[in-house]
C-alpha cells in the first residue's frame, strides 16, 4: 500500500493530538527500554567481572615437575626457564606467575645461636601478592627491592619473635645466607609458617642453581577459559605437569555457574515482564482509540488501512521510545557498574541495536489488542455505546 | 452512593479496570519475585561458597613450626604439639554454632605401606607415604547431649572418592589416586599400614581394607586416609589431632570488622561478637577449644567476601531495576486510565461534585485496583520466585509477609504517585467544554 500524504498527515495528528498521552507511552516505551539495555549491558559485565574477582582466592594453576614423590622434601625440580615461556597475557588479562622453590632450612634470628628448622620458600616472578592472598602488615616498601630481604610468615616470625626491620640467619648443611624481613605476611595457610625469600638466595642454600619446585599462576577467565589455558600450557611445557586447583577450580566453576544462573534469570525475567508491563499499559491507551477507528470506518477506511496505520505509529513510537530510552539505559549501565563493582562498565554497542529492536517489538506487540477493533460498529461508537 | 460510584465503575468496564490491574499485577509479580529471590540469594549463595572448603584453620598454640610444603608436614612423627579430640564438641555451642557448617580435624604421619598379599615381608618391600587420620560421617558427641555429624567430605567438598568413604571402626580405608596407581591398588584391596616405631624391632603391620580411591587435585592423592581413631592407633598417639579444618558460614567483612577488638569500645565489642564475621567465630573458637591458634583462612574467607558483597549489590540493583521498571509501566497506566475519564469527571463535576470529592472518588478506585493488583501480583510473583529458586539454586524461597507488606505499600504508592498529576489536572477540568466534547 502506498502512503499517501494523507496517510502520514493522519499518524502526525495521531501523535500530536494529545501530548499527556503521547508523553505517557513513550515514558512506558523508553523507560522498558533504559531497563532493558542496562540490565543486559551489566549483566554482559557482571559475568566478566566476577570471574577477576575470583582471583582474590590465588593461584588456581600449577605447574609441578611430572614425577612428584612425596619421599623427599627437596624432591624433583623444574627449570627455572621455564618462567620465561610463560604467555604473561591471556584474554586481555595480565597472568600473575611466580616459580617457587621450596628448601627446608634452619633459622635462627640474628645474634641467636639456637637455630630451629622451617621452610624457606623463593620467589622469583610477578604478581606474587595475587598468587598469595593475604594480609602484609609492618610492610617495609624501602626494603622491598632489596634481593637480601625477605618476608615472614605470621607464624614463623612470631616462633623467630621477629618483626619488619629484623635480620634472619638461615642456613641449610652449611651453606649460609642472611636476609632483612621487610614484612610479615599473614594467610591463614601453610605460607604463615614459611620464610619467603629472593629465589636466588633460595637456590643458593639448596645448592640447587637454576632450579624451582613448582610455578604457581592465577589465570582470570571463566571456568571453560581456565580449562583451556590448562590444557594449552600443557602442551607447549610438556616436561611439566600443568593441573588447576581442584578446590579452586571446581568451587570457581559452581559459583559461576549459580551466579550467572541467577544473573541471566532474573534480568529474563525482569525484560519478559517489563515488556509485558510496557504492553498492558499501552493497550489500555490503544482502547480508548475507539472512537477514532469508529469515525475511520465511517468515513470508509478499511480496517487493513486502519491497523495498517496504528501499526506506523507503534514503530514510530516504539524507535522513538527505543533509541531515547537504551541510550539512557547504557549510560546509567556504566554508572551502575561502577556502583557495585568499583569499575565502570564498558558499554558494549551490541547491546544498543538489541534493546532498540525489543522496543520497538514490544510496542508493535501492544498495537494488536487493535485488531479487536475490527469489529466496532461505528455507528454504537458514536451513540455513545461501548 | 460513594461505594456504589467506585463499585459502578469497576462493573460496567470490567475490560478495561482488567487491563490495568493485569498490568499492576505483572510489575508487582516480579518486584515480588526478585524480592524474595534477592532476600534468600545472599544466604543460599554464602552456603554454595562453602565448596571452597574451610575457612578457619585450628592449630595447637605451642607448636613447633610445621614444615609444610604442598601439603605435607615433613616434622618429625614426634615433633610437634596436639591438641584433644574429646573437646571438639564444644565447637557447637559457641554463640555462632548454627553458622559452623563443619569441621574435621586431621592427624598426619609418615609411615608404610605393604601389599595385603604379602606374609613374609623385608624392608626393600615397604613404600613410605603419608598416613592421614580424619572423620568421614561421624557423629561428635555435643556437650548438650545431642550428637552432630561431620567430616572430611564436607569441609573438603571437592574430595570426591570413586567408590565410597570408610566406615569408622571397620578398619577400612581409602587411597589417594595417584598411589593407587602407583602401587596397583584397587577397591576391595588388602593392604597393611604402619607407622614406624625406633623403640620396637619387630614393626607391627595393621590390615586395611581399600574401600575407594580418592581424587583431591593435591598431595593427599598420594596419602592413605583412615579413619582418626585408626591413625591414633596406628601412631601411638590416642585421643589426639593436630589440624582442625572449620568451614563457617560467615557474614563478608566490612569496614567495621576490620577494626581491631581490642580497640573497641564494649558496646562495639558486643555488636562485632555478635555478628558472624569470621573473626568473631575464630575468637568464638578459641575462647572454647583452650590452647589453639585459629587463623582465618584469608583466600577462602576474603575471595568469598568480595564475591558475595558484589553479587549481593547486583541482585539489589537489579530489583531495583525491577521495582523502578515496574512502576513506571504502572504509573503509566494509572496515568492513562484517568486522562480517559475526563467525560466521567466532567459530567460528576456538572452535577454539582466539587474538586476535591472527584479527587477522593478516582483515588479511592486506583487505591482499590492497587490492592487487588499487588495481592495478584504477590501472589504470581511468589510462584514465579519458587520456580526461579527451583531452577537455579534448588531451593524455594519462603514466601514472607514483609515481602507482600512491602509490595501492597507500593502498589498503592505508586498508583498513586501515577495517577496524581492527571488527577490534579482532572479535578480542574472545567465541564462545560469536556462535555461539548472539545
Amino acid at each position: 500500500m502506498a502512503a499517501s500524504p494523507m496517510f502520514w498527515r493522519i499518524i502526525r495528528r495521531l501523535l500530536t493530538a494529545n501530548y499527556g498521552r503521547l508523553f505517557v507511552i513513550l515514558l512506558a516505551l523508553g523507560a522498558g527500554a533504559a531497563v532493558t539495555s542496562a540490565l543486559l549491558n551489566l549483566q554482559i559485565d557482571a559475568k566478566k567481572r566476577l570471574t577477576t574477582e575470583f582471583r582474590a582466592l590465588g593461584a588456581n594453576v600449577i605447574v609441578a615437575p611430572r614425577t612428584t614423590t612425596t619421599d623427599e622434601a627437596n624432591g624433583s625440580t623444574l627449570d627455572e626457564s621455564l618462567l620465561s615461556q610463560l604467555p604473561s597475557q591471556y584474554e586481555a588479562h595480565s597472568v600473575p606467575a611466580v616459580g617457587f622453590l621450596y628448601v627446608i632450612g634452619e633459622i635462627a634470628k640474628a645474634g641467636e645461636i639456637h637455630f630451629e628448622p622451617a621452610v624457606i620458600a623463593g620467589t622469583q616472578g610477578h604478581g606474587l601478592a595475587e598468587i598469595r592472598p593475604g594480609r602484609r602488615t609492618q610492610y617495609l616498601a624501602n626494603l622491598e627491592s632489596d634481593p637480601a630481604s625477605c618476608e615472614a610468615g605470621a607464624k614463623a616470625a612470631e616462633q623467630f619473635k621477629v618483626q619488619a626491620g629484623d635480620v634472619l640467619q638461615l642456613r641449610n648443611q652449611g651453606r649460609e645466607a642472611n636476609c632483612k624481613i621487610f614484612a610479615v605476611v599473614q594467610t591463614g595457610g601453610p605460607e604463615d609458617t614459611q620464610i619467603f625469600t629472593n629465589l636466588k638466595t633460595a637456590q643458593t642454600l639448596a645448592n640447587l642453581p637454576g632450579r624451582i619446585s613448582l610455578i604457581q599462576l592465577s589465570v582470570t577467565g571463566t571456568p571453560a577459559s581456565v580449562t583451556s589455558f590448562v590444557s594449552a600450557l600443557a602442551q607447549r611445557l610438556p616436561e611439566a605437569d600443568v593441573h588447576g586447583i581442584k578446590q579452586f577450580t571446581e568451587a570457581e566453576g559452581r559459583i559461576y555457574d549459580r551466579i550467572s544462573g541467577i544473573l541471566s534469570a532474573t534480568v529474563l525475567l525482569v525484560l519478559f515482564l517489563t515488556s509485558l508491563c510496557v504492553m498492558a499499559g499501552m493497550s489500555n491507551v490503544a482502547v480508548e482509540r475507539k472512537n477514532d477507528v469508529g469515525l475511520m470506518k465511517a468515513i470508509g477506511g478499511s480496517i487493513e488501512k486502519v491497523v495498517h496505520l496504528f501499526l506506523t505509529e507503534a514503530i514510530l513510537l516504539g524507535i522513538a521510545g527505543g533509541v531515547v530510552g537504551s541510550a539512557i539505559g547504557l549510560l546509567v549501565s556504566i554508572w551502575l557498574g561502577k556502583a557495585v563493582f568499583g569499575v565502570a562498565a564498558q558499554p558494549r554497542l551490541i547491546v544498543y541495536p538489541i534493546s532498540v529492536v525489543l522496543t520497538i517489538i514490544t510496542s508493535i506487540a501492544s498495537a494488536f489488542p487493535l485488531r479487536r477493533l475490527a469489529s466496532i460498529r461505528p455507528a454504537s461508537v458514536f451513540r455513545g455505546e461501548e | 452512593m460513594f461505594l456504589r460510584l467506585v463499585a459502578d465503575s469497576f462493573t460496567r468496564r470490567p475490560r478495561r479496570k482488567i487491563l490495568s490491574m493485569a498490568a499492576l499485577a505483572m510489575g508487582m509479580a516480579v518486584a515480588t519475585a526478585a524480592l524474595s529471590v534477592s532476600l534468600d540469594v545472599g544466604d543460599r549463595l554464602a552456603e554454595e561458597f562453602r565448596s571452597l572448603g574451610a575457612n578457619l584453620l585450628v592449630t595447637p598454640q605451642a607448636d613447633s613450626l610445621p614444615l609444610e610444603i604442598g601439603g605435607v608436614d615433613y616434622r618429625p612423627a614426634n615433633a610437634g604439639a596436639y591438641l584433644p579430640e574429646a573437646n571438639l564438641g564444644k565447637l557447637k555451642t559457641i554463640f555462632w554454632r548454627f553458622n559452623i557448617m563443619a569441621f574435621a580435624p586431621i592427624l598426619q604421619s609418615p609411615g608404610q605401606l605393604l601389599p595385603g598379599n604379602v606374609t613374609d615381608h623385608k624392608p626393600s618391600d615397604y613404600t613410605d607415604i603419608q598416613i592421614l587420620g580424619t572423620w568421614s560421617n561421624h557423629s561428635v558427641p555435643v556437650p548438650d547431649g545431642t550428637t552432630y555429624v561431620t567430616g572430611i567430605e564436607k569441609t573438603n567438598p571437592w574430595w570426591t572418592v570413586d567408590g565410597r568413604w570408610f566406615h569408622e571402626g571397620q578398619t577400612e580405608c581409602v587411597v589417594g589416586s595417584l598411589l593407587a596407581k602407583r602401587k596397583g591398588l584397587h577397591i576391595g584391596d588388602k593392604i597393611l599400614l604402619n607407622v614406624p616405631d625406633p623403640s620396637k624391632m619387630v614393626q607391627l603391620f595393621l590390615p586395611y581394607m581399600v574401600t575407594g580411591i580418592l581424587s583431591t587435585g593435591s598431595s593427599e592423592e598420594d596419602a592413605v586416609v583412615v579413619s582418626l581413631a585408626d591413625a591414633q592407633k596406628l601412631a601411638r598417639l590416642p585421643q589426639v589431632y593436630r589440624r582442625l579444618y572449620v568451614s563457617a558460614l560467615t557474614k563478608p567483612e566490612d569496614a567495621f570488622a576490620r577494626k581491631d577488638p581490642k580497640t573497641m569500645t564494649p558496646a562495639e565489642f558486643d555488636k562485632w561478637y555478635c555478628t558472624p564475621y569470621i573473626s568473631a567465630i575464630a575468637l568464638q573458637i578459641s575462647e572454647e577449644l583452650k590452647g589453639t591458634d585459629v587463623r582465618v583462612i584469608r583466600r577462602v574467607a576474603e575471595g568469598e567476601g568480595n564475591v558475595l558483597s558484589r553479587v549481593r549489590t547486583l541482585l539489589w540493583l537489579v530489583t531495583f531495576a525491577a521495582l523502578l521498571a515496574a512502576a513506571l509501566a504502572v504509573g503509566a497506566s494509572a496515568a492513562a486510565s484517568v486522562i480517559e475519564r475526563r467525560t466521567e469527571i466532567g459530567l460528576m463535576k456538572a452535577l454539582g461534585a466539587n474538586s476535591g470529592l472527584v479527587g477522593v472518588l478516582l483515588a479511592a478506585e486506583q487505591l482499590l485496583l492497587a490492592f487487588v493488583g499487588g495481592g495478584i501480583g504477590y501472589a504470581v510473583g511468589i510462584l514465579l520466585a519458587r520456580a526461579l529458586g527451583e531452577r537455579i539454586f534448588g531451593f524455594t524461597p519462603e514466601p514472607k509477609l514483609f515481602v507482600l507488606l512491602v509490595i501492597l505499600a507500593l502498589a498503592a504508592l505508586i498508583t498513586l504517585i501515577g495517577s496524581a498529576y492527571p488527577l490534579l489536572r482532572a479535578s480542574r477540568y472545567d465541564p462545560a467544554p469536556i462535555l461539548r466534547g472539545e
